[in-house]
């Protein structure tokens, strides 16, 4: 926070001048007069008034443009978001600047959910993919309030949900404050729990997969984030890469950071990074 | 000194006739004027494209009205133009009937929500332009239809894309004075905390701290603010920032610099929260930040009378010129007295002698930050008020510190003075030549003396280093050829003695 520290924190007054200011003030030849004059005026004083009129003309008058006008926009061709696994394409830097800052800036490398802000991501992450949050709240009031500034923590998500709505006058389907989905089994049935997400929170990026076909079903397009490779069924599931496949906590392994980008691999079941070598053993 | 970022204000719209618009003009500040008088003067802020067709102004036909269901239902049904289609929808939803029109349609601002949130992220943009638009209605019934939005605007004021936060921003500034409804939803929701984290994160980038300057101003103005919303954003770390947005630096930028004298006025106006009682408290934060304030403020205040003084007649400055007069006088807390028809650089004038007589501090600092360039500029303007306020505050500043007259020396102070000895005004005569005689000579006649001295007496040389000595042996030789110094040096001689150093005093004593 900003404090000015280059002024004065005593604050002194007029009352020690040097020696010469001594002589010069109480000279009788001095011409200088100067006093303020203290006139208490209410801010609807007509006094104001051609300065809030010209205050509100501007606000009225004045059309932003949005651009600078030093910056030259540059033209360039269509081209596609670099995120591997996301289709979206763009004709201009700006269209895709905001793409980026929109949708890869807060992503849970674990089920690649995009968050809107870097608040809701470290959220999200404590929420549902921290076992060290889930053993801590059962004894105690772990989930925080979603709006800034507000300090209240509740034992479940639901009591959360029930403060938003109460007391900051939030949707009952605030779609940044999905309830974590128990252990679904099975395809067909995940598949129903996301066309389900879909419809209620599409701010959510999930895997190509199920993607293609929510998108077969509903028209809102789904653009991915999947980075790296993308599951079939042969493949033994990372740790990182499990969520996708299934959307719940079940195989929680909190020992490491969940923002480590997924191609980096540890631990058992990192076949991708030894593939090679094993096939040539053989 | 710093770059003044375009302001489009009073520029002329491309298709107007001159006198058209001025006609215009005119109607438009009556009935502003008349709006004030009944305490109904309330603004909303439109941000266009600036690929956008400039008039604004055409009334949209009856087509336009079917445009908007026709494109409601479309966007209802899936297809790759829902870009598009919401493109001409904001377009569309600029006419007042059309706003009517959409927001009875059932679920209308529900499919808006959803691709505000969605995935697709031009639809997002083309989503938050139509509820700018219905943001910016004239009607009363438009704005409120927009609250199931509030929530997600106010979550992507943390967000990254500064673009759509400023949309974002600007659409809750014109929502703030529809309705009480409206402003206790917003609060409830965190506006001031989600405003306060916004501006820290973007506060280097002067079209996002505009609209966070507009969006708390439109906040501070509602008649319930001074109990409701001022207290949480002084509790913030908001002020501290507007504050900071107000320094004269190469960044300065004139856009959020308005915004944000206006809140920092907004803030002050109504209660006494900066009055002088805080301000001699000294421990408490409100008092540090108050003087911070009244320094920031004045400081900038010099630098654009500096300006002016100096031709720049670049647009907009009258705009920040106002909020910062009335924010200094109030910080102050001394109102001056408006004298009729003076003009802004007086009125600059007459506050900063009201910031610099308070405080020698104060004119120490006014002085560190450029006050004594802005005085050479305004010493040199024909109005014979600028010149004699100019002057009084030149006196304040030369008598609080031996620093501030050798810097004006420097800068070439007496040459200016000199050429008030042949000025008509009696007035402004007398007070220059006072200056010169009282407060630069004083110093330039000690140096003179510890000179000769030296030059007498190597002791009393010694003595007069240990004192002082400022000026060259040169420049005091320079000086001796004139006569008339020379019997000012006589004397003043009992004067300047007291203004050296006790040691050397006592040395020079004893050797006559």
């Amino acid at each position: 926070m900003l404090q000015p520290t280059s002024f004065p924190t005593s604050l002194g007054d007029r009352d020690k001048p040097d020696c010469t200011t001594e002589d010069i003030l109480q000279d009788e030849e001095n011409p200088f007069n100067f006093s303020p004059q203290l006139i208490n005026l209410h801010k609807d004083h007509e006094l104001f008034e051609d300065g809030d009129v010209e205050r509100h003309m501007y606000l009225q008058d004045l059309y932003i443009s949005e651009a600078d006008d030093d910056k030259q926009t540059l033209s360039v061709s269509e081209f596609a978001c670099h995120i591997s696994g996301c289709n979206a394409v763009h004709g201009t830097l700006e269209e895709y600047e905001h793409h980026y800052n929109s949708l890869h800036r807060h992503v849970c490398s674990i089920c690649r959910r995009s968050l809107p802000t870097a608040r809701l991501l470290d959220i999200h992450i404590q929420e549902w993919h921290d076992s060290v949050f889930m053993v801590l709240a059962q004894r105690q009031d772990m989930y925080q309030c979603l709006v800034e500034g507000c300090a209240h923590k509740f034992r479940t998500s639901t009591l959360r949900k029930d403060h938003l709505i109460r007391i900051h006058k939030y949707p009952p389907d605030f779609r940044f404050d999905k309830a974590k989905r128990e252990k679904g089994s099975g395809e067909t049935k995940q598949q129903q729990d996301i066309a389900m997400e879909v419809v209620g929170n599409a701010s959510e990026v999930l895997c190509e997969e199920q993607a293609k076909q929510v998108d077969q079903e509903e028209s809102m397009e789904m653009p991915v984030s999947l980075t790296g490779t993308h599951l079939t069924e042969k493949d033994t599931p990372h740790e990182e890469m499990a969520a996708c496949q299934n959307t719940n906590d079940e195989h929680l392994k909190p020992r490491y950071s969940y923002r480590v980008p997924s191609n980096v691999c540890f631990g058992h079941g990192s076949i991708r990074g030894f593939r090679g070598h094993r096939g040539r053993r053989k | 000194m710093w770059r003044l970022s375009r302001v489009g204000y009073k520029a002329g719209r491309a298709g107007y006739i001159l006198e058209e618009f001025r006609v215009k003009r005119q109607e438009h500040e009556k009935t502003l004027r008349q709006a004030r008088r009944d305490r109904q003067l309330v603004s909303k802020r439109l941000l266009v494209n600036e690929d956008e067709d400039q008039q604004v102004h055409i009334m949209h036909t009856c087509s336009d009205k079917n445009d908007v269901i026709s494109l409601f239902h479309k966007l209802q049904h899936s297809g790759p133009e829902r870009e598009a289609h919401l493109k001409t929808l904001s377009k569309s939803l600029r006419d007042l009937s059309a706003q009517l029109l959409f927001i009875k349609q059932e679920n209308s601002i529900h499919m808006l929500v959803g691709f505000l949130t969605g995935p697709n992220t031009q639809c997002r943009l083309q989503s938050v332009r139509c509820l700018h638009e219905l943001s910016h209605s004239p009607h009363p019934s438009v704005g409120p239809a927009c609250l199931p939005a509030t929530p997600y605007l106010l979550t992507y004021l943390s967000g990254q894309s500064t673009k759509f936060t400023e949309l974002c921003l600007y659409t809750l500034g014109n929502l703030c004075p529809d309705s009480d409804v409206v402003r206790e939803k917003l609060l409830a929701q965190g506006i001031i905390p989600a405003l306060a984290s916004c501006i820290e994160k973007q506060k280097h980038n002067t079209a996002v701290v505009e609209a966070i300057g507009y969006t708390l101003s439109q906040l501070l103005q509602t008649k319930d603010a001074s109990e409701k919303i001022i207290p949480l954003v002084l509790a913030s770390s908001l002020p501290s920032h507007l504050i900071a947005c107000l320094t004269p630096d190469q960044n300065f930028s004139l856009g959020p610099a308005i915004e944000c004298a206006w809140c920092l006025h907004y803030l002050t106006s109504t209660k006494n929260v900066f009055c002088c009682d805080l301000l001699r408290s000294g421990e408490d934060n409100h008092a540090l930040l108050a003087c911070g304030a009244l320094l920031r403020c004045s400081t900038l205040l010099a630098s654009l009378g500096g300006a002016v003084a100096q031709g720049n007649k670049e647009e907009g400055i009258e705009l920040l010129v106002c909020p910062l007069l009335r924010l200094t006088s109030r910080l102050g807390p001394l109102w001056p007295e408006r004298v009729p028809g003076s003009s802004i650089i007086s009125q600059i004038l007459r506050v900063l002698a009201n910031v610099a007589h308070k405080k020698k501090e104060f004119c120490l600092q006014l002085a560190d930050h450029g006050l004594l360039s802005s005085l050479s500029a305004t010493l040199k303007m024909a109005e014979r008020e600028t010149v004699t306020l100019s002057l009084d505050i030149l006196f304040m500043l030369l008598t609080s510190g031996s620093q501030v007259v050798e810097d004006f020396e420097r800068q070439g102070g007496n040459s200016l003075l000199e050429t008030f000895q042949y000025c008509s005004e009696g007035d402004v005569r007398r007070k220059a030549a006072y200056l010169l005689e009282r407060c630069l000579l004083s110093s330039s006649a000690q140096c003179m003396l510890c000179c000769i001295a030296g030059q007498l007496h190597p002791f009393v040389l010694t003595a007069s280093r240990i004192g002082n000595a400022t000026l060259s042996t040169k420049t005091a030789k320079t000086q001796l050829r004139k006569e008339k110094y020379a019997s000012h040096f006589i004397k003043r001689t009992r004067i300047t003695f007291k203004c050296i150093t006790p040691t050397a005093l006592v040395r020079m004593k004893r050797f006559g």
